[in-house]
């Protein structure tokens, strides 16, 4: 005959009410859970990018490299091309397309003759580029230049208005940090200064860098020595969004109104931050590379602070 | 001499009423202290959600499941709950005290975060938690004195 008590010394009882508390803890996080998300959806982009179009919407990509050969990717050209049709297949055709460097493995007049004849497949009226150091092996930029420096200023650095977000690109490949990593250099510090002197605090800026301009890992010089200078401009605005590639992997940081966010890239990944010696192309198990590969979707809403990131894997 | 036996028998049971009401009103207070700081770090977590970590990837998902498990733990260690609700909240916030510290070194999910920021969300938070824990271990320290002593 059952006496009710298991061998732990707990009664049937006992059970039952750890039980329903268990439950009721299960069903009040599931239940909050819901709640939260709710709120977050009617009163942040989500619900408004499903309900109305968001007042900017573009895609990044990044570091192509095409003419990259190597085990890690025996195809950049395929991985790009895909990449290509994946922003093409958005379902919304974005403002601009922005290819955050790297675009060439190379510099090689037959690579970016290739790479500008492949992103001529993207469906979007507009296509800005920032050069990466590959893009300037030999001749300081010259060549990328000439492939996409059109409308550029200095050494090939930028800014633009569109829907109401000031959007600035900038070159930090030219020259270089004492650890390898980027660098600005005075005349390029001076454009961002009066570039945005002007502009009201409550302006969305946009900065796209192919170095990060958050020291990420400067002992492989994926860093900008004189960021802190370009950044000292930014501060007073209410939302910075820093978007750049170089590093091959996502990543976030915030530092108080600006938010770095690194891409991942359509070649091949990179080690993360201290894994190993050096950041060399790291060669995946088969049918593993396009998990480290994707593309970036960007909406921003007016009257939002922070801009919605949607990351996508290489389908 | 009558007199010294009573009072021996009398004042004892007066002395184990109030000390069982002062351990009482303490174990409420701890109580309602554990669920007020798991509460409050859950309600932190969810209003930095709604207002921007929701586009972080992973991050985004994680403060919604903290602030959803803080604040369901909160609700339930007010209304009484068994001890191990206590301790999985204490489990919890060492958790997140833990990936906090994460966020400021190293990186957590590919996120980094300096300092306070944001402030005074990140250290509010990081204050609830500590003082979660410190709660939950000076209740389960005197639960299991009071063991030991029976």
């Amino acid at each position: 005959m059952s006496t009710g008590r298991d061998p732990q010394g707990m009664t049937r009882r006992q059970l039952m009410v750890h039980s329903a508390w268990f439950g009721a803890a299960v069903v009040l996080t599931v239940a909050g859970g819901e709640v939260i998300s709710h709120v977050a959806g009617s009163t942040g982009a989500a619900q408004a990018a499903q309900r109305a179009r968001p007042t900017l919407r573009f895609a990044q990509i990044s570091d192509s490299h095409i003419g990259f050969t190597g085990t890690a990717n025996t195809s950049v050209t395929g991985t790009f091309t895909e990449a290509i049709n994946q922003v093409n297949g958005l379902g919304f055709t974005p403002d601009f397309v922005i290819h955050t460097g790297d675009l060439t493995h190379l510099s090689k007049p037959a690579q970016f003759d290739q790479v500008k004849q492949m992103l001529t497949g993207l469906n979007t009226p507009h296509i800005f580029t920032v050069p990466g150091e590959h893009d300037s092996v030999d001749d300081g930029g010259q060549k990328y230049r000439q492939a996409f420096g059109a409308g550029t200023r200095g050494d090939g650095w930028y800014s633009f208005d569109i829907a109401g977000v000031h959007v600035i690109g900038l070159v930090n490949t030219l020259s270089f940090s004492k650890m390898g990593g980027g660098h600005l250099g005075t005349d390029q510090l001076d454009f961002i200064e009066k570039d945005v002197a002007p502009l009201s605090s409550d302006t969305p800026v946009i900065v796209f860098s192919h170095f990060p301009l958050f020291a990420m890992y400067p002992d492989w010089g994926w860093g900008t020595d004189d960021a802190t200078q370009a950044l000292s401009y930014l501060r007073r605005f209410s939302s910075v969004t820093c978007l750049n590639g170089h590093v091959h992997q996502l990543f976030t940081k915030t530092e108080g109104n600006i938010t770095f966010h690194t891409a991942t890239t359509t070649a091949y990944p990179l080690p993360h931050p201290g894994d190993g010696p050096a950041p060399k192309p790291v060669t995946l198990p088969a049918g593993k590379l396009h998990d480290a590969l994707g593309i970036r979707e960007v909406s921003y809403i007016k009257g939002q602070q922070t801009l919605a990131l949607k990351e996508q894997k290489l389908s | 001499m009558t007199s010294t036996p009573t009072n021996i028998t009398s004042s004892p049971p007066t002395t184990a009423v109030s000390s069982t009401a002062a351990n009482r009103a303490g174990r409420l207070a701890v109580r309602i202290g554990i669920a007020s700081t798991l509460a409050i770090s859950g309600v932190i977590h969810a209003y930095l959600y709604i207002h921007g970590y929701q586009y972080i990837p992973t991050i985004g998902t994680a403060f919604l499941v903290q602030a959803s498990v803080f604040c369901a733990l909160g609700v339930l260690v007010a209304a009484g709950g068994p001890a191990w609700l206590r301790w999985a909240g204490g489990v919890a916030s060492v958790a997140a005290l833990a990936a906090f510290a994460l966020s400021r070194t190293v990186g957590l999910f590919g996120f980094t975060e300096r300092g306070w920021q944001p402030s005074p969300h990140a250290a509010v938070s990081v204050i609830a938690e500590v003082l979660t824990v410190a709660l939950v271990t000076a209740s389960m320290l005197n639960s299991r004195s009071k063991t030991a002593a029976t």
